[in-house]
């Protein structure tokens, strides 16, 4: 697991961009891990599909702009850096490297 | 009156606070709840469009909600909530001067004591009737000095940046069905900001009492304590006894700032057909200590877990909090406290009565996040059961992901012994005495830290309480 | 061991192709049973698929995600187990069963059957009664019918219950009759090889009035890249007066998930102590209700725990008081190292009947590491005004006073951590004094503090 920028994980082929239009999550699976894809005006990212206050699949929730409200307790993401901006949660969740080519939506793990 | 049949026959003869007024008010929503009632409280109050738009949102979050299938037993709350009132606007505005204050509120606030107290050096006093503050006062000293002690709607109208800072950030719609709720239909309660460095000497005091049948109150209180100020804060609920349930649903979020010390004490008397339902959260920065000091004596169930988040290094929270739960009463109520930052420290001391067929449960979290490196923690819970009738729970969450930590739990459960009770009575104790005796020294800890007015209405409570137990 | 013959008995020679779990398997476990077997098993089944797998929402799984770890879809049934070639036996086994001790009996299970038993005679004489589940459904029929899945561990306990109900294999039963007592502990030695598989066995263990045994068992298997299920229902029951120890030391391999359900019943003046170590596999969950039925019974439940590496432990216990003048003492212990995680979730319940209870509850965990992290929630449930009820939690780490007294005798730093843990956890064990227990779990545990 990184918080991206390592540069040496594996790529993988997670979705098709019209699977996850702009404005919406959606849960992947990257090999052994489970992802929440957020699609913010075409730019996606990619984050741990874990709420880090109680492990609750974030793709659940809701995004608004570039953040990610956990349906569960409001908890509310930065989706480009995993920070966490608002109570109940208090710390990260890891971010990957996202890599659009043509309409594929690759995954750095 | 089938209200004094019902009191008598639930031994709640002497909850003192259960007169009724006559009903007076200006306006009030239908029963139930839907999206034009949530439009209507916002039109009432005059609100920016933000404002409208975060409670109807919120309204959706708590239409999706399920009802929590934890804590207690909320299986007829649905039906109720079809049948209350969510908003009584008592009066057309806010008083300053309490002889301005409508007498028929007036003389209600008289029979609970508030000019009283207001004499007895309190910084300054709020009272809310049915869903709206009727009055807040505070001294001259410490207005000049820039401390804000207002309604929250007034904090939402002449503070609108500081307000909107940091409104539903530390507890989100989302965070649970009644802060949900809460958002949605939040009216009444208290504005709060303390000023760097200005350390109120006495306590803000605000009075919180439902008088209309079938009402729903939800307060609404944002505490903000700047760096190195200190204030204490303490509400008192009181409702009447009625034949029908009657729902209480707060959220209050409070912001200790860094060096700043603040105190929180509820006493909750409410009358036993009371759900009280209530998120309470403080965020605690660097340095700073934050007390929570719950008395939970009355309601049918309360729900109620003041919690801290120690997000600064060297933040320290306490929670102390005394349940009684009689015949028809459940209390479940604890605390959490979570550890963020290094050096944190926190300690939770929790004590529970239950007598009859009344039952107490603790509930609580404690949390250590990684990075917390040298936190402590300490939780004591002590229960004590009056009949074998009586019920008590401890549900205490440990989280610990950090190694350089330490955490503590520890609970007892006990009953008033036999051979303590026989001591006193041959001392020339009546039983009750002794009963009273025994339940009072259990207590004590906590008790002491109350103010003077309620640590002996507490004792008062107690005594009436044990007249007529048999160990 | 009275019996010198530690020879496997080959497996019966049928061809069975993997089968996945469904409805066929069912059917195919069903064949040649009885129809009150038959229709325990179908029944369990709709309750299997009718239930919902077990989520994080729940308060019951609240600390493990078992969606991440079981895959039905994925698994096989295991049937029999495959002996090597020339007849013998896998070498972790060989090593297991090299350190073993003195016993009245002894069961071998390889993956989904029973291979090899042997009990004293004089005891089978005094109509003591240990032999698989699969012969005692025709052997024993009427106790099997009275006690196997019903009121014990019944499939409405859980989704896994509910497919051990299914779905289980094999198992072992033993029985004690009055007043028979045994010095010697049975055994079991339970061998899981077949990588990708759903291991499904029970145990059931009787013990009349008066009666007096140990039962204690060992699971075992190498590392897995597959994932496989290992799943146990396990039935004891103290009748009147009877004395019963039962002992699980888990030492799977990685790549395993250790299910296991455990119900104890403890009826009149019985005492009913367990003792579940759990060391192995790659996540271990627990279910253990002790019930204390009759005035006078007593259990200590014991449980020990050390992980490494990204272990996952979750213990899910209960201390049901149901009559009065019971008592239940519960003290879980562990350590955890490098990325290892474990759960405590325990409830003591006093009903209301159950004057006079006296019942405690500790969970302590040390961290070893950083990242290891633990979750304790000992809770009360008190519905009579008569009892002495405490519990505690604690998680820390290691004893900085003890550390620096060994260092200061010239012990490395090592040592002196390997001694304090091996000291803090030692306690458990000193509260239940089988002497060959003992010594096999202080190794392996020590087995695992070399590696630290």
């Amino acid at each position: 697991m990184s918080d991206g920028g390592e540069g040496d994980g594996e790529w993988i082929r997670v979705a098709d961009l019209d699977e996850c239009p702009p404005g919406s999550l959606l849960e992947v699976e990257a090999g052994q891990e489970l992802l929440v894809l957020a699609n913010v005006d075409g730019d996606v990212y990619a984050l741990e599909n874990r709420c880090s206050h109680q492990d609750l699949p974030l793709s659940d929730g809701e995004l608004e702009g570039d953040r990610l409200e956990c349906l569960y307790h409001g908890a509310r993401f930065d989706v480009c850096t995993g920070k966490a901006m608002e109570l109940p949660a208090v710390k990260p969740v890891a971010t990957y490297v996202v890599e659009l080519r043509g309409r594929d939506i690759f995954v750095q793990i | 009156m089938p209200e004094n049949e019902l009191v008598k026959g639930l031994g709640l003869d002497e909850y003192q606070y259960g007169f009724v007024d006559d009903e007076a008010h200006v306006f009030r929503t239908r029963p139930g709840l839907d999206e034009d009632i949530v439009r209507q409280i916002s039109k009432h109050k005059d609100e920016p469009e933000w404002m409208l738009e975060f409670r109807l949102k919120a309204l959706k979050i708590y239409e999706r909600k399920p009802m929590p299938t934890w804590g207690g037993d909320l299986s007829d709350l649905e039906a109720t909530l079809d049948e209350i009132y969510f908003y009584v606007k008592p009066q057309d505005h806010m008083e300053r001067s309490w002889d301005d204050v409508p007498d028929t509120i007036k003389t209600t606030f008289e029979r609970l004591g508030i000019p009283d107290a207001e004499q007895k050096l309190l910084a300054g006093v709020g009272a809310q009737y049915e869903s709206e503050m009727v009055y807040h006062s505070l001294k001259e000293e410490w207005s000049s000095q820039g401390v804000i002690f207002d309604s929250i709607e007034d904090g939402l109208k002449n503070h609108p940046e500081l307000f909107r800072e940091h409104f539903a950030t530390i507890i989100p719609a989302a965070d649970n069905k009644f802060a949900a709720l809460n958002s949605a239909v939040w009216s009444g309660g208290s504005f709060v900001y303390v000023p760097r460095g200005v350390e109120l000497k006495t306590p803000l005091q605000a009075y919180f009492r439902v008088n209309q049948e079938r009402m729903g109150q939800f307060e609404r209180t944002l505490i903000i304590i700047d760096e190195g100020a200190q204030a204490h804060y303490i509400e008192g609920c009181t409702a009447p006894v009625y034949s029908t349930e009657s729902f209480h649903s707060g959220v209050i979020e409070i912001v200790l700032k860094k060096d700043a010390r603040f105190r929180y004490t509820t006493i909750q008397n409410w009358s036993n057909n009371m759900y009280n339902l209530v998120t309470q959260r403080a965020v605690v920065n660097e340095n700073a200590t934050m007390e929570w000091l719950d008395g939970n004596l009355g309601s049918k169930l309360t729900m109620k877990y003041p919690s801290c988040y120690l997000m600064g290094e060297g933040a320290h929270g306490e929670i102390m909090s005394i349940a009684y739960a009689s015949d028809g009463q459940h209390q479940d109520t604890g605390g959490k406290v979570v550890h963020v930052a290094p050096n944190t420290t926190s300690s939770i001391i929790s004590k529970s009565i239950s007598k009859g067929h009344g039952r107490s449960s603790y509930r609580g979290l404690c949390k250590v996040y990684e990075g917390a490196i040298n936190a402590r923690s300490n939780v004591e819970c002590d229960a004590l059961l009056i009949d074998e009738t009586s019920r008590t729970d401890t549900y205490p969450y440990i989280e610990i992901e950090e190694k350089r930590s330490s955490v503590g739990h520890e609970a007892t459960v006990s009953r008033v012994g036999d051979a303590q009770l026989f001591y006193l009575m041959s001392r020339g104790l009546t039983q009750e005495e002794a009963m009273a005796l025994i339940v009072r020294g259990f207590i004590e800890p906590i008790a002491k830290e109350l103010p003077l007015e309620y640590a002996v209405e507490l004792n008062r409570l107690i005594e009436l309480e044990m007249e007529g137990s048999v160990g | 061991m009275s019996n010198p013959s530690h020879a496997l008995e080959a497996p019966i020679a049928e061809e069975e192709t993997p089968s996945s779990l469904d409805e066929d398997a069912v059917e195919r476990v069903s064949q040649g049973a009885p129809s009150w077997l038959s229709a325990r098993r179908k029944h369990a089944w709709s309750v299997f698929e009718d239930t919902p797998l077990p989520s994080m929402r729940s308060e019951e799984w609240r600390y493990t995600d078992v969606s991440r770890v079981v895959d039905f879809a994925d698994l096989q049934l295991a049937t029999h187990g495959a002996l090597a070639e020339d007849g013998s036996r896998p070498a972790g086994l060989a090593a297991a069963m090299d350190e073993d001790y003195a016993a009245s009996g002894h069961t071998v299970l390889m993956d989904g059957a029973v291979v090899h038993v042997d009990l004293e005679p004089a005891l089978a004489e005094q109509g003591v009664i240990l032999t698989s589940l699969k012969s005692a459904v025709h052997e024993h029929g009427d106790l099997l019918e009275e006690l196997l899945a019903t009121e014990v561990v019944p499939p409405e306990e859980g989704k896994f219950e509910a497919l051990n109900a299914a779905l289980w294999t094999d198992g072992v039963l033993l029985y004690v009759p009055a007043n028979v007592k045994l010095d010697l502990p049975i055994r079991a030695t339970r061998w899981v090889s077949d990588p990708g598989s759903a291991v499904c066995t029970r145990t059931l263990i009787v013990a009349e009035p008066g009666s007096q045994v140990s039962y204690v068992e060992e699971l075992l298997s190498e590392d897995f890249e597959r994932r496989t299920l290992v799943s146990s229902a396990v039935e004891v029951i103290a009748r009147d007066g009877a004395r019963v120890q039962y002992v699980s030391i888990q030492r799977l391999g990685r790549g395993t998930f250790c299910q296991s359900a455990q119900r104890t019943l403890a009826y009149r003046d019985s005492t009913l102590d367990t003792l579940n170590v759990n060391l192995g596999g790659s996540v271990s969950r627990l279910d253990l209700n002790a019930r204390l039925l009759g005035p006078g019974a007593h259990s200590d439940m014991l449980g020990l725990y050390f992980g490494d590496e990204d272990q996952h432990f979750d213990h899910n216990t209960s201390q049901d008081h149901v009559a009065p003048d019971t008592g239940s003492d519960l003290l879980y212990k562990g350590a955890l190292d490098e990325h290892s995680r474990a759960a405590f979730r325990g409830i003591i319940r006093v009903h209301p009947d159950a004057q006079r209870t006296d019942a405690y509850q500790t969970n302590r965990t040390l961290l070893l590491s950083e990242e290891a992290r633990a979750d304790s929630l000992p809770n009360l449930e008190i519905e009579a005004d008569d009892v002495k009820c405490s519990h505690g939690a604690s998680v820390g780490q290691l004893d900085s006073e003890a550390l620096f007294y060994l260092l200061s005798r010239g012990l490395s730093q090592q040592q002196a951590e390997r001694l304090v843990v091996l000291g803090f956890l030692g306690d458990v064990m000193s509260r239940l004094p089988l002497g060959g227990v003992v010594d096999k779990v202080t190794r392996a545990i020590e087995r695992k503090l070399k590696s630290v």
